[in-house]
């Protein structure tokens, strides 16, 4: 079989490059090889399962709705609590890419029922939602299914957030925000280490990547704009105090990879960078944004790379909707921007060029 | 010295590995980095046209905030001069200068957005509001030459989203007695012809490149008409167009699945199934709005997606294993 060809070869490459202290289980090497070509997961059938899971979730709350069987708190909770059992033992025993409709709308549905029969029977937000992520973090360490772990990362933020805007404490947005930059940055920076700890179980590596951005979008939509969503969150650009020196930080290594080394060059880099980072410190969500454009094309990984330039255009034209500066104030600030990368582009057009012939 | 030509791993084989054997942090990060990371090479072309599109975009968006900035104190003869001028040197630099084809592609995008500008000062100067279809219509129609020889996707899109806006707005504006099915049906009537030719061309002719991106941005589009329209039809009743848009709608489908089929693409074969199932459950739905009505839809969207997704896993084994 070419494939087995294929896993022979790669693991010979490996072995060449490791020497002698290399060690690997071929058989489970070969199994997973053959499990994954049966089942060839696709983005496509992840949001089939995802999409479909929740509108399966919908009809049956408008049936739980209808039919008036919500009026025993108790049995909602011990009914929700059974879904979200049943979706992650279903997890568990059947590894298999078809049961994920199933087990996303059974545990949407577990969630929903926990929280509606806990908010009736008047239990505080604060437990709730420390309860949520309690059972979130637990589906992920039990499961370690894609779709379930990426669910629950999804979960334990949104927990996050409802805290945060339920207790008005809309500054604390910040520090979620700044978490999740550094967290994300960290997870995509270091693939290598996260998949060579073995503490760590690498299959999580993808959900967990995708949730957190996710995750980290929705956070920067609070701090996108002050027109639209009016919380009153102060000091917008604090954000920024995070976003800025990362996507710097990003630039070096990138600069690196390049293979740039001439000093008066890096510093033009480093200058014009900063010239345009410093006016979008104001919408601290743009620069947040082209920090995931940058690391998902670090990376290699095209949804990313295709959420942050969707996130990205989102930002700025939401940044039009800002009711704090004037038009003009947003027009000088997109021009001069525009020029920056006009400039930009000039340069790495001539400079890089002539890198290459040298 | 190990060989520098590339191993062809993907990144799933480093995650296969890696999880079954003691492969080191520095030798995952360096097959990683030589095998799946973006190079320097690719750094290159990528920032090239990142820089150049968010140059353009910013500065384009720049005039057009100065210009939404209603400031009174310019005569409208200068108004309009400025975007005019613009729109001039714009499009003598695409035909003058020897900047590469791409670069002069994107500037054409965004003097095409500064043409929209330019009708909306107009608008704004004479009153003619801000979302007359006319106003559509005209930039649809100013741009139309650059569409077709510039050839660039991006600017069909741009294009394409244009002919849209104009005919839903003008559905609205003047044409209200149209029924909403019928809107519905004409879009993706038209959407989807657009799409068949675009199929046939690639087809039929060698030279004509149309990235995938776009066909699907228009497959995805048509596909989302056609579910709109029949759902709003099954609700009311008193729509006219409904038959024609269900029978459109079943003769695109199944020459979008026999299509797929052809060509092995899992795009139509995931969503045209998926739109059946939506409106399959809305006519459910229609038929009776009781609870045990809502438990049946719940069951029956998990049944048929679970179904749908087996019915994928396994094309996808046949055409892999066909190869």
């Amino acid at each position: 079989m070419e494939n087995d060809i294929n896993i022979r070869k790669n693991i010979e490459y490996i072995s060449k490059l490791e020497g002698n202290r290399f060690k690997f289980n071929e058989n489970k090497i070969e199994k997973e090889y053959a499990d994954s070509q049966k089942e060839k997961s696709s983005i496509a059938i992840k949001i089939l399962s995802i999409i479909g899971g929740f509108l399966a979730t919908l009809a049956f709350l408008g049936f739980l709705l209808i039919a008036g069987l919500y009026d025993s708190e108790a049995g909602l909770v011990i009914t929700g609590s059974l879904f979200t059992g049943i979706a992650i033992w279903l997890n568990v025993e059947y590894k298999k890419l078809i049961i994920d409709t199933l087990s996303v709308s059974a545990y949407a549905i577990g969630l929903f029922l926990i929280v509606f029969g806990l908010t009736a029977l008047d239990v505080g937000g604060i437990t709730i939602c420390i309860l949520l992520i309690l059972i979130a973090l637990l589906t992920i360490g039990i499961t370690k299914s894609y779709i379930l772990s990426f669910i629950s990362v999804l979960t334990i933020n949104g927990c996050f957030i409802y805290l945060i805007i339920d207790n008005d404490v809309y500054g604390l947005i910040h520090v979620y925000d700044a978490i999740l930059l550094v967290l994300l940055t960290y997870v995509f920076l270091n693939e290598a280490k996260l998949l060579a700890d073995k503490r760590f179980p690498s299959k999580l590596y993808n959900p967990i990547r995708i949730g957190l951005m996710i995750s980290l979008i929705t956070g920067l939509v609070f701090v996108g704009q002050r027109g639209i969503f009016d919380f009153g969150i102060k000091h917008i650009w604090a954000s920024s105090i995070i976003t800025i020196p990362l996507t710097i930080y990003l630039i070096s290594i990138i600069v690196k990879i390049i293979g740039i080394t001439n000093t008066k060059l890096l510093y033009l880099i480093y200058t014009l960078s900063i010239l345009f980072l410093i006016p979008t410190a104001l919408s601290p969500a743009i620069s947040g944004a082209l920090l995931i454009i940058l690391l998902s094309f670090l990376v290699n990984y095209k949804t990313g790379l295709v959420i942050g330039i969707i996130s990205f255009i989102y930002f700025i034209s939401q940044y039009y909707y800002d009711l704090n500066y004037t038009l003009l104030t947003k027009s000088i600030i997109l021009f001069v921007s525009g020029i920056i990368f006009l400039l930009f582009y000039l340069f790495t057009h001539k400079k890089l060029r002539q890198n290459e012939k040298v | 010295m190990l060989n520098s030509q590339k191993q062809n791993m993907e990144r799933k084989d480093i995650e296969i590995i890696s999880r079954h054997s003691n492969w080191t942090e520095k030798g995952i990060d360096k097959v990683l980095k030589e095998e799946v990371y973006s190079d320097s090479k690719s750094w290159k072309g990528f920032l090239n046209l990142l820089f150049i599109s968010l140059g353009v975009g910013f500065t384009v968006s720049g005039i057009v905030f100065f210009f939404a900035f209603n400031w009174a104190d310019l005569h409208k003869f200068t108004k309009m001069g400025l975007i005019e001028g613009l729109i001039i040197l714009t499009t003598s630099v695409v035909l003058f200068s020897k900047l590469n084809l791409n670069v002069k592609n994107i500037i054409l995008t965004g003097t095409s957005v500064l043409v929209g500008v330019l009708i909306a000062v107009f608008g704004q100067i004479y009153q003619t509001g801000a979302n007359a279809y006319d106003f559509f219509l005209g930039w649809t129609l100013f741009i139309s030459l650059w569409v077709i020889i510039s050839n660039f996707p991006p600017l069909w899109l741009v294009f394409l989203t244009l002919v849209n806006t104009t005919f839903v707005l003008y559905s609205q504006q003047v044409a209200s007695d149209w029924s909403e099915v019928f809107v519905f049906s004409s879009l993706f009537l038209f959407n989807s012809l657009v799409l068949v030719i675009l199929h046939l061309l690639l087809k039929f002719r060698n030279d004509i490149k149309v990235p995938s991106w776009f066909t699907s941005i228009l497959g995805f589009a048509a596909i989302i008409f056609s579910t709109i329209g029949i759902i709003i039809g099954i609700f009311d009743n008193h729509q006219s167009s409904f038959l024609l848009l269900i029978l459109l709608s079943i003769v695109a489908y199944g020459a979008g699945i026999v299509y797929s089929f052809r060509t092995k693409n899992g795009f139509y074969l995931s969503l045209i199934p998926f739109s059946i199932i939506i409106i399959i459950s809305s006519l459910l739905i229609k038929i009776s709005e009781d609870a045990a009505m809502f438990f049946i839809v719940s069951l029956f969207i998990i049944a048929s997606v679970t179904l749908l997704i087996k019915g994928l896993l396994d094309i996808q084994k046949k055409w892999n294993n066909g190869k």
